[in-house]
């Protein structure tokens, strides 16, 4: 019983503020009072016709992809080191290594960035190559925790062994059998990696150029303006990781739908 | 080895090298940095035999196993399959079927996929690799089931599929690691005698590695019993279980009384039990020997008349429905006993040719 209630409260807890900004992205005046007042679609086409919200939100999209390709790129066989590490000392190091980045605020990724890439050697500051190479640092240790954690949960070596054995090459092995028995668990890991590429704040503040600002680098600059200008400028956002959340949910189901047929 | 070879009275004989499916010579293998592996181990399997590896977890069978598919590269010896010398060659070119005992099925294809698998990659027409994999799930008794992903399945029926898979591109060998240990009771008795099926249908070369003694037993053409990097035995299974080379494989395979006496003449010899009338093949009087007795070869009898028939005294007796084991005091010895007569025990009987000589160490 007194874990319905709180699991209620907590809904009520996420849900209003949510339910708050969609009202508020609809209201036509909001001053002094609890909600606004007005119907109006007018701050959705404010926020559709402002050209620096429209390549933010397309800046956004480009960096998301160029980290997840990346990832796969990196990841994949980073993830594979990993999982056939065979010294266990190895393996937990690696673990360490990989997972510092989440211990890691993003501000000091950024400030670290600043200082290497400002310099007259390496003048990349400000270009959205370096703005996704941070954030591949950043997502990274999440794909790589999601795939090597299928690769032991499916036996990856065993079924290598076994696609060794019925004659495969490397390159057929990797193609039939690793690639598409963990396209579940790399799915999934770049669906985290895009959410958190699309919603990162901190270091895209600090190392972004003017040109290629992210979309939550630019709404920051809406709170100055109207409020309904704000609400959906934001309610935008939030549409892009409700996107990428459901589209993970969708994908993890499956594979629970595997699992319990498994049973 | 030659300890072995004469304790074996019709092993095979070492001349099967010629037309051997299988064959190992001076075998050594040592993992990096352990003193795990094998060492100096020959082997042959005949065509369409069927050969059992048994032993303590630990003893190397699983290496052996490793080393004939070409996951691990001998550190000494040869390894040949059908007369070519594999010994540098990588697993896929190697073309033994392998059945792993996670199965390994790959779990993103559907069955008729997994068993098609050897097909694709040797470049056959997808038509034609459907045509055959459905042949072959024929066989293993896996009609209809085609369409199904492994998750699926039963143990049982991944354990055909992965057998299917194995066999489906004529391998030179079938290597199966204990392929039967995650089945529960009732389906490892069915899947035991359908392997035998699947493999005798297929007359191939194979080497099932195990640590069931039933399974062995009841498997084999022939079984060999492993030991700390070794072969301690290779024999048929009856001669295994009749005349193990040492103690080791006595006790190993089936339930064993190991008594310890001393030759008391040419056809006795003093034991904790009494003294027993036996043969003592030629042993000095006074020369110490080891006798093995199997518990199922002691009879309960109702008075002391007769050879070898002894006063006993049950210590523990436990009741299995088909059987009763009975630990009794036997002389000043302990004697395990199997039976199936459900009197008390007073007197038991060690007929003559169920006493058998070991070599002492």
């Amino acid at each position: 019983m007194l874990s319905r209630w709180i699991t209620a409260f907590y809904l009520v807890y996420l849900a209003v503020p949510i339910a708050l900004l969609v009202i508020g992205s609809f209201g036509h005046l909001w001053l002094n009072t609890v909600l606004p007042t007005g119907f109006t679609l007018q701050w959705y086409r404010d926020v559709a016709g402002d050209p620096s919200f429209r390549r933010a939100f397309v800046a956004s999209l480009a960096v998301a992809m160029m980290v997840c390709a990346a990832c796969v790129a990196l990841g994949l066989p980073l993830a594979y080191a990993i999982f056939r590490a065979r010294s266990p000392a190895v393996r937990s190091l690696a673990r360490v290594l990989y997972q510092m980045p989440v211990a890691l605020p993003p501000l000091v990724l950024a400030f670290g960035f600043i200082l290497v890439f400002s310099s007259d050697t390496l003048p990349w500051l400000g270009s959205i190559w370096l703005l996704a190479a941070g954030h591949v640092v950043l997502g990274l240790p999440y794909f790589l925790q999601t795939v090597v954690a299928d690769m032991q949960r499916l036996g990856l070596d065993a079924l290598e062994d076994a696609a060794d054995s019925l004659g495969s090459s490397g390159w057929q092995r990797f193609v039939y059998v690793v690639v598409p028995s963990l396209r579940q668990s790399i799915l999934a890991g770049l669906i985290i990696v895009a959410a958190l590429s699309l919603g990162e704040f901190q270091f895209s503040n600090l190392v972004a150029g003017f040109l290629n600002r992210t979309y939550p680098v630019v709404l920051l600059q809406a709170f100055y303006g109207a409020t309904g200008f704000a609400c959906a400028a934001t309610v935008v956002l939030l549409l892009l990781a409700l996107a990428a959340a459901i589209a993970g949910g969708f994908v993890s189901g499956s594979a629970e739908r595997m699992k319990a047929a498994a049973a | 080895m030659s300890a072995t070879a004469s304790a074996v009275p019709f092993g095979h004989t070492g001349n099967a090298d010629a037309g051997a499916a299988v064959a190992l010579d001076g075998v050594s293998y040592r993992y990096p940095g352990s003193t795990a592996g094998v060492q100096d181990v020959a082997l042959t399997i005949a065509p369409g035999e069927l050969v059992v590896c048994i032993g303590p977890s630990g003893c190397g069978k699983t290496t052996l196993l490793r080393l004939i598919a070409g996951f691990l590269k001998p550190d000494a010896g040869t390894i040949r399959l059908e007369g070519n010398d594999v010994g540098t060659l990588p697993v896929r070119s190697r073309e033994c079927g392998i059945v792993f005992q996670s199965y390994a099925l790959f779990p993103h294809m559907r069955v008729w996929e997994n068993v098609a698998y050897p097909l694709r990659v040797r470049g056959v027409a997808v038509a034609d690799r459907q045509h055959r994999a459905l042949a072959m799930l024929d066989q293993v008794g896996l009609r209809g089931f085609a369409e199904r992903l492994p998750a699926q399945l039963s143990g049982g029926q991944q354990q055909r599929v992965a057998l299917g898979r194995a066999l489906i591109f004529e391998p030179h060998a079938l290597l199966l690691d204990e392929p039967l240990s995650a089945l529960d009771a009732a389906t490892r008795t069915t899947m035991r005698d359908e392997v035998r099926r699947i493999q005798r249908a297929h007359a191939i070369a194979s080497l099932l590695i195990t640590h069931d003694q039933d399974e062995a037993l009841s498997l084999a053409d022939r079984v060999i019993v492993m030991r700390d990097g070794r072969v301690v035995q290779d024999a048929p299974p009856l001669a295994i279980y009749d005349t193990p080379a040492d103690e080791f494989v006595a006790n190993f395979v089936g339930r064993a009384n190991l008594i310890d006496g001393t030759a008391s003449g040419p056809d006795s010899v003093d034991t904790p039990v009494g003294r027993l009338a036996t043969r003592t093949h030629g042993r000095g009087t006074g020369s110490t020997v080891r006798l093995l007795v199997r518990p199922e070869r002691i009879e309960l009898v109702r008075s002391v008349d007769g050879e070898n028939v002894f006063a006993a005294h049950a210590a523990r007796d436990r009741f299995f429905g088909a059987s009763r084991r009975v630990e009794a005091t036997v002389g000043t010895a302990r004697l395990e006993i199997e039976t199936n007569a459900r009197d008390t025990i007073e007197f038991v009987r060690i007929p003559r040719d169920a006493i058998q000589f070991l070599h002492h160490p």
